[in-house]
């Protein structure tokens, strides 16, 4: 959503890797959540046009919250919860030489001096890159926060090369919005009940849906909302027929009806996982497994479903709302 | 014991995501997703000590977390994602499709404020 209202201007992680000399994570701390990220990609890597690593790199780190993560980054700017979006249109001002009003700023744990140090870096830098995470688009604000960045992002660019990227947590969730997005031109929140694609965060989308009680039945396909989603939309799920593939028992195959015990992908099925920067890459599994792919199911079930007759052939004569 | 009112921050840990992938049933997994980390100061104005349970209030539910020391800032609470954060989450989404899981404004009250005793 934020990328239809600011843009988003990106690249690989082997761009980040050989050229981003300035790195900085904003609500993020992949110490934790994606350990591999600063040892493959940003902090630990030499790069091609940066030979010394480390000492190439400026790395900056935004939080509420002294982390792992910012233990290690020349610059640690620790902002009061709630106020990322007042941070980064700040930024975006400073950025354009606009007056900010110093009271203000202040309300957001910083000061215009350190933002102002860190906008003379930013200009600086010869290839810029801002990795964001849930700490800043799951708080208040949401995707407002995220159009914030990806468009101080892009307002960037007026002076050096900079990009932004959201940090993608879940094995292959960047997957599943790629290929919604080529097979439909939508990420997510998608209606397909009219024979074509419709598209509205809030009335299509998993949560609203289930809370509001509009579906009467949900297939789960390697994801566990019962350990996630708000308690409205498990109470829903539980209410239901709920069908889940996963290799393992989980807190949603627990609460269905029907638990289908897959391959595990990547390890014992083959398959297709996009990386968080959108780059495909072939899984080969070591292993084999006794259980079906996702995929078998998927299929199975379809070919099941479509020897079945339509419903308005097998209802043909009566009316939809007597039938309902 | 009175209550007191927090931000808390639902998060991931590595410790976290290596026990979705060994197994949610396991008392590991359940430990991680039911330890809420606090200031010690705030520890101290509720009268609490590690391993104390308190129960947390949003208006949408109620849960009980097991407290533990850490280095967060007074007045923030920092939980792993799991099950006992899904009973304080609501069900609004502002039109985005995603509920709000971080930045919540909470109640705390001690429940057991020293389990040693």
């Amino acid at each position: 959503m934020a990328a239809q209202l600011g843009g988003k201007v990106s690249c690989t992680l082997g761009e980040v890797k050989n050229r981003a000399d300035f790195i900085v994570y904003w609500g993020s701390n992949p110490a934790d959540c994606h350990p591999r990220h600063l040892s493959r990609y940003t902090i630990a890597q030499k790069g091609r046009f940066l030979p010394r690593g480390r000492k190439d790199r400026t790395v900056v780190v935004v939080d509420v919250r002294e982390t792992k993560t910012s233990n290690p980054a020349d610059v640690f700017l620790q902002i009061r919860p709630g106020k990322d979006f007042e941070v980064l249109t700040t930024l975006r001002a400073l950025v354009k030489g606009q007056p900010v009003n110093p009271q203000l700023v202040a309300e957001t744990g910083v000061t215009v001096e350190q933002l102002q140090d860190l906008v003379d870096r930013m200009k600086r830098a010869r290839f810029g890159v801002m990795f964001f995470g849930m700490g800043l688009t799951m708080t208040r604000g949401k995707h407002m926060n995220s159009m914030a960045i990806l468009t101080l992002a892009t307002e960037m660019n007026a002076f050096t090369k900079f990009v932004a990227m959201p940090m993608r947590g879940h094995g292959n969730v960047t997957g599943a919005d790629v290929v919604m997005r080529w097979t439909t031109s939508y990420p997510f929140a998608i209606n397909f009940s009219r024979g074509y694609p419709r598209y509205n965060p809030g009335e299509f989308s998993t949560v609203d849906l289930l809370v509001r009680g509009d579906v009467d039945a949900a297939l789960v396909l390697g994801a566990d909302p019962g350990a996630t989603m708000p308690m409205p939309a498990i109470n829903r799920l539980a209410g239901i027929p709920t069908i889940v593939l996963d290799p393992k028992v989980t807190h949603t195959s627990r609460l269905a009806r029907v638990h289908i015990t897959t391959a595990t992908t990547g390890i014992s099925a083959p398959g297709t996982s996009y990386r968080m920067d959108e780059v495909p890459l072939t899984l080969r599994p070591p292993l084999r497994s006794p259980y079906p792919t996702d995929e078998e199911v998927v299929r199975r079930i379809h070919q099941a479903v479509a020897r079945k007759p339509d419903w308005l052939t097998a209802h043909s004569g009566t009316s939809p709302i007597a039938q309902a | 014991m009175g209550t007191k009112r927090f931000i808390l921050n639902a998060a991931r840990t590595a410790k976290q995501g290596q026990h979705i992938n060994i197994g949610k049933e396991y008392p590991e997994y359940q430990a991680i997703v039911n330890t809420l980390t606090m200031n010690p100061a705030d520890m101290k104005s509720l009268g609490i000590s590690s391993g104390a349970t308190v129960r947390v209030r949003t208006e949408h539910g109620e849960t009980t977390f097991q407290c533990e020391e850490g280095k967060v800032p007074e007045g923030m609470l920092f939980v792993p994602y799991g099950p006992p954060t899904c009973r304080l989450m609501g069900g609004e989404t502002d039109g985005t499709g995603m509920p709000t899981s971080r930045g919540w404004e909470v109640d705390v009250e001690p429940v057991d404020t020293n389990p040693t005793s």
